[in-house]
């Protein structure tokens, strides 16, 4: 059994080169380069719909505090997330929108995951990228939407300190009370 | 200075990570032994349905036939998706499951073989369609009375449970054969499940494992680790089968007078420390040299993934998706069709495959562009068709490096 072998050309409509070096993982040492290929709709696209519906479906009914997430327009491949600071961390009561990008191959290879309303965290650069492993090479096919924006979520409340993305951050953190307020000077709700 | 919020600072990320997915507690919420609340337990973690074409990882984690194959990684040693113990074989489908599933959700399985088969259509490429062709049952009926183990001494489990195969005065959809252990008959507990897809008990398992764990229905020699308990299948028959799996529970603990098993809850009631250890220190140390790898091409009859070492490669399979043979399952002339609908004869032709050049390519590209554990990330989970479109874009980047070198 070899995958795809012999196959040239028999599947290549749905092929898009991918970009060069696409940078959008701008992710310190771990930054695997994203060499995904937005295939979209392509031989696998039925199945990654599907995956998408039940995790939409789910979080309908499910509910968790904190933590939303819906797809953007009619595109069910981008979706936007919301997720709420936890109590008892210097994010409390505030409120980030992520945007979530899902390849072709999803869930077998992670969607690509931004910030969009600015954070100040030392996890997270200024355009927006975060250093998460589960998002690079840690991720898993049982990963789901859900769980991510719960790890993010979880990692608001506990930053990777020694793999910084955002260096001042990182050096502040000690300091929470200062930490608090850089995090509600630099916040800037999205309507 | 610190932290009113009382937050671990240094704790990495990577905890996030470890947790369990939230699915693990999907058996809690399957109540009782009712047929119409199994969707949850029989989920596939992956693809998020009734899981179709099951196959068993050696950690005891299910998924369907072709959302473990699609995961697996095409370099080096795959990791579960649930708890990412690493396994290098890509398992057969358990026909136990498959079949108890047919009858649990008859309707829903229908659907999901019909859709499954659409997407298969799509790529040209199919999972066995006779699934009992893969691993023949009805070829050990006469080891079967040889091989049973000192439990088969005791009454068969028919007449404990004539009362067992009703509810409420209807039938069961399934029966207690349905979910017997291949080895003592009797209905499973703790039940693992071979590389073959082969399911025992085990204790049963145990009572076998003299070096080589070896498949007492197929033959088959298990690779990898020693399996553990499949759990959700263990709790499925628990909930189904109450008084008969606390009957087994009982003479289990007085057969093997070990208790520390006995919980239903034992989470990976794990073996492996007396699996073979040695042998995973072995494999463990060849992980680092590629040069051996043939990547994304796994063997059809042990279903090693990728092949490391010799490659076979059949020449009169037309199949898209080919047939090829590891060293070893080549030498003991595998008689299997092939893990995809092959229709892979015995008298077919063979050759060794020499594709090592395009290999150290690969390994250079990788090491020059970003070092060997990148790989990793680059390779990692890569649908069917997908590998073509990989292997050329790798070829435009092989080229560039080589003009790199030269402007340097």
């Amino acid at each position: 059994m070899a995958r795809g072998e012999n196959n040239t050309g028999a599947h290549g409509s749905g092929n898009v080169p991918p970009p060069a070096t696409a940078a959008s993982t701008a992710a310190g040492t771990a930054a695997a380069s994203g060499k995904q290929q937005a295939r979209g709709a392509g031989a696998e696209g039925q199945s990654v719909v599907r995956r998408l519906q039940s995790e939409l479906m789910a979080l309908m009914m499910g509910g968790d505090p904190g933590v939303s997430a819906f797809p953007e327009g009619d595109n069910i491949f981008s979706w936007v997330g919301t997720i709420a600071g936890s109590a008892a961390t210097a994010y409390e009561g505030t409120s980030y929108r992520l945007s979530l990008a899902f390849p072709g191959e999803y869930p077998y290879k992670p969607p690509k995951v931004r910030f969009e309303t600015p954070c100040f965290h030392p996890n997270v650069d200024a355009h927006g990228n975060i250093c998460l492993d589960i998002l690079q090479d840690k991720w898993s096919s049982a990963y789901d939407v859900r769980t991510i924006l719960l790890s993010i979520q979880s990692l608001l409340g506990e930053p990777n300190n020694d793999s910084p993305l955002n260096t001042q951050a990182a050096a502040l953190w000690p300091n929470q009370d200062e930490f608090r307020k850089m995090v509600e000077k630099l916040y800037k709700p999205t309507a | 200075m610190a932290s009113e919020d009382g937050c671990g600072g240094g704790n990495p990320p990577g905890d996030a990570a470890a947790a369990p997915p939230v699915w693990n507690a999907a058996p809690a919420a399957g109540a009782g032994c009712g047929d119409l609340e199994e969707d949850l337990r029989f989920q596939c973690c992956v693809c998020l349905e009734l899981l179709y074409k099951p196959v068993v990882i050696a950690c005891g984690h299910m998924s369907c036939f072709w959302c473990v194959h699609n995961a697996m990684h095409i370099i080096r040693e795959s990791h579960c998706a649930v708890c990412r113990q690493p396994y290098k074989h890509f398992p057969s489908i358990c026909q136990l499951l498959h079949h108890l599933l047919i009858k649990l959700e008859p309707v829903e399985y229908k659907r999901r073989e019909k859709e499954v088969l659409e997407d298969e259509k799509r790529v040209d490429t199919y999972s066995p369609q006779i699934i009992e062709f893969l691993n023949s049952k009805s070829n050990n009926c006469e080891i079967d009375g040889e091989n049973r183990p000192e439990e088969s001494n005791s009454r068969p489990p028919q007449e404990v449970t004539s009362d067992g195969n009703t509810i409420n005065g209807h039938p069961k959809k399934v029966k207690l054969e349905d979910v017997s252990c291949a080895l003592c008959k009797e209905l499973l507990y703790q039940p693992a499940v071979l590389n073959c897809g082969h399911v025992y008990c085990m204790s049963c398992l145990s009572s076998l494992d003299d070096g080589a764990l070896k498949c007492q229905v197929c033959g088959g020699l298990h690779p990898g680790d020693f399996p553990n308990v499949c759990l959700d299948l263990d709790h499925f028959i628990e909930d189904y089968f109450p008084a008969e799996y606390d009957l087994r529970r009982e003479k289990i603990k007085l057969l093997k007078g070990e208790c520390n098993q006995g919980s239903s809850s034992g989470t990976s009631c794990t073996k492996e420390g007396r699996g073979r250890p040695t042998n995973k220190e072995n494999r463990a140390h060849q992980d680092d040299d590629l040069s051996d790898v043939h990547i994304g091409v796994g063997c059809d009859s042990c279903g090693m993934y990728p092949i490391r070492g010799k490659r076979y490669k059949c020449k009169d399979c037309t199949e898209l998706i080919g047939f090829d043979l590891c060293e070893e399952c080549y030498n003991t002339e595998s008689k299997l069709p092939g893990r995809f609908n092959q229709h892979h004869t015995p008298d077919h032709r063979m050759e060794l495959d020499h594709s090592a050049l395009f290999n150290r390519l690969m390994r250079l590209q990788g090491i020059h562009e970003e070092g060997p554990g990148e790989i990793i990330i680059e390779g990692a989970f890569v649908a069917p068709d997908a590998v073509v479109h990989i292997i050329a874009d790798d070829h435009e980047e092989i080229e560039d490096n080589g003009e790199d070198d030269h402007l340097l």
